[in-house]
């Protein structure tokens, strides 16, 4: 199955030289290509790639920039010239990135990997590219100086701080802008939970249950932190748990 | 300085009166009972030689002899010394003299011991008899010592004094040059540069092999020159010129239509001489946030001419200045190194100039510009 990918590059030569790298790799498939963030973040949303070849300087905005307005960040390999800072930035995550001029090896290394991963996660997965956001996707997160490419199961809990959402996950909290009711209406569910009006939590990492006050329910999660679950969304919360 | 006169005060007067103490010590070790005259004796010396060493100190920084002191210049110092300890001789032996200070009623000295225990002019005085040019030549003899000691110290001072100073001047220096060294090197070679410009070629090798053979030529051109920045003091407009050109066309091939370049050259300025890689690192800057920070098309325009008895150089781009530009490193460097090349003389300024263009102007003396 063809990885569909776009390139986001401002200079069309360096656009031009990673075809044809990738013309030696008919796995890839360029749907589409764009010379700036604004026009990037629109073809991504539109196209919905599998991947997308990313460079970090760009007039105006940044790579970074484009991946935080990216509402769900698709695979990504970062091409760049010369940005040891910018990509020191990332923790842990594997991340792959090829400096310009590229090394065709480290390029065929790179696409085997990602490959690899895509198949994973398509066998596991039987295509619903449209729905919400599943379990297995990622979502970038920017936090000052930091960024991280976290997936939605490492993620135990959303909480509502104004108009931010702090993201726990690891021993991480980064806060994001998007709004809890915004959050709630593109997650999945089945795994994402409102437990009070400022809590979103992720039901695997439900750790213990207790009762609470006025029929309410105290619930615990594997990282420690104690979520209360409103009364209203008790019955709901049951209603799920029970078979 | 004010600090540093007093503290010579405080020195000379501390330095006598111990001088004074230390006599009047010996003298009362060695010989019990002194006459009513030895305390006057002593003021006289200590007073008589504060004004002396003063009056040395005095002529030898008005005869510009204050250490550290060449040494064909020592002689000059030797003689004042020589002065001035007659000079305090003749003063204390007549004064002594005129108001008859000396021991009259003693038989003389006792012992070698007790010559030395009393102040100069006492021995003098206790000489078989009371005959001036005795005492004024004891005096001389006894008194010169004092001023070699005095003058030694002062010496020594000073140079302890100008090595430090001179040792904490020269590390201070030493730490501005190697970050200024470090500093024109990270403002000149932009990796970030160079490896975009070797991607476009690499992708115009099957576009356009006429365009990439000469764009590695303007490559090389660039690295050469920035390599050589270190070694080179100064370079003429016209090669600078020639940098630049290759720089903006290495450019070019990678936004083609965004850029745009005008030249506005006054043929009269292209064997003026300048620093290497100054307008180089404008225009480095202009298309840095000209291009760079901005989608839309940029134009950079740099223009050359005489203005009055200065060498003007602007460098224009299309946006907007910002604070952090302004502060920037690569402009910082440039504001620094026109500080040490010129003392002041030349002239960097970065403002608005149209609600969206930016100059960049630099103003350097002709008469400074060697052949």
């Amino acid at each position: 199955m063809p990885i569909k990918a776009i390139i986001v590059d401002d200079e069309r030569l360096a656009r031009s030289e990673l075809k044809k790298l990738l013309a030696l790799h008919p796995e890839i498939v360029i749907i589409d290509e764009a010379s700036n963030v604004e026009e990037g973040v629109e073809k991504i949303d539109l196209a919905r790639p599998d991947l997308i070849f990313l460079d970090i300087q760009m007039p105006g905005k940044t790579g970074f920039d484009l991946l935080s307005e990216l509402e769900k960040a698709p695979k990504v390999i970062f091409t760049t010239a010369y940005d040891e800072f910018a990509l020191k930035a990332f923790e842990v995550n594997a991340l792959d990135y090829l400096l310009k001029p590229i090394d065709p090896k480290r390029l065929a290394d790179a696409i085997q990997k990602l490959q690899a991963e895509i198949e994973l996660e398509r066998a596991s997965l039987s295509g619903n590219q449209r729905g919400p956001l599943s379990e297995s996707d990622q979502v970038f997160v920017k936090d000052g100086e930091k960024c991280w490419f976290v997936k939605l199961q490492d993620i135990r809990l959303f909480e509502s701080v104004g108009n931010y959402a702090k993201v726990y996950f690891d021993t991480n909290k980064p806060l994001i802008l998007k709004s809890l009711n915004a959050l709630e209406d593109r997650l999945d569910d089945h795994v994402f939970f409102r437990a009070n009006r400022k809590h979103i939590i992720n039901l695997h990492w439900i750790e213990k249950i207790e009762p609470y006050f006025n029929g309410g329910l105290l619930v615990e999660l594997k990282g420690g932190e104690k979520i209360e679950i409103s009364r209203r969304q008790t019955v709901k919360f049951k209603e799920m748990m029970s078979f | 300085m004010k600090k540093s006169a007093s503290l010579y005060w405080i020195c000379q007067i501390t330095g006598w009166l111990s001088y004074g103490l230390t006599i009047i010590f010996f003298a009362y070790m060695l010989d019990k009972q002194l006459s009513l005259t030895f305390y006057p004796r002593i003021l006289i010396n200590i007073i008589f030689g504060i004004l002396m060493t003063h009056l040395l100190r005095k002529s030898m920084i008005q005869l510009s002899l204050r250490p550290p002191t060449p040494s064909h210049q020592w002689w000059k110092i030797f003689s004042l010394i020589i002065f001035f300890s007659i000079l305090f001789s003749i003063l204390t032996s007549s004064i002594i003299e005129i108001f008859r200070l000396f021991d009259s009623d003693r038989e003389g000295p006792k012992n070698i011991t007790d010559h030395f225990s009393w102040s100069i002019s006492s021995i003098a005085n206790n000489w078989n008899g009371e005959r001036v040019n005795k005492r004024f030549l004891f005096s001389l003899i006894l008194d010169t010592p004092i001023f070699l000691v005095w003058i030694s110290i002062y010496v020594l001072w000073h140079y302890i004094e100008f090595t430090n100073s001179e040792e904490v001047n020269k590390v201070k220096l030493e730490t501005i040059i190697k970050e200024l060294e470090l500093k024109t090197i990270k403002s000149q070679i932009n990796p970030h540069f160079i490896f975009n410009a070797l991607n476009s070629i690499r992708a115009l090798v099957d576009e356009d092999p006429q365009r990439a053979r000469q764009a590695i030529t303007e490559l090389s051109n660039i690295l050469r020159s920035s390599i050589q920045v270190d070694k080179v003091e100064i370079t003429s407009l016209e090669k600078e010129l020639n940098i630049v050109k290759d720089y903006l066309a290495l450019e070019y091939i990678r936004f083609a239509d965004r850029l745009k370049i005008e030249y506005e050259i006054d043929p009269a300025t292209i064997d003026n001489q300048l620093p290497p890689m100054m307008l180089q690192t404008l225009v480095e800057n202009a298309i840095k946030h000209g291009l760079g920070k901005q989608p839309g098309d940029c134009l950079i325009k740099i223009i050359s001419k005489f203005e009055q008895d200065k060498l003007v150089l602007v460098v224009q781009n299309t946006g907007l200045l910002q604070s952090t530009e302004r502060d920037g490193f690569g402009l910082q460097s440039t504001k620094e190194r026109l500080n040490i090349l010129y003392h002041g003389q030349a002239l960097f300024e970065i403002f608005q100039c149209k609600p969206n263009q930016v100059t960049a102007k630099l103003a350097i003396p002709i008469s400074i510009s060697k052949k």
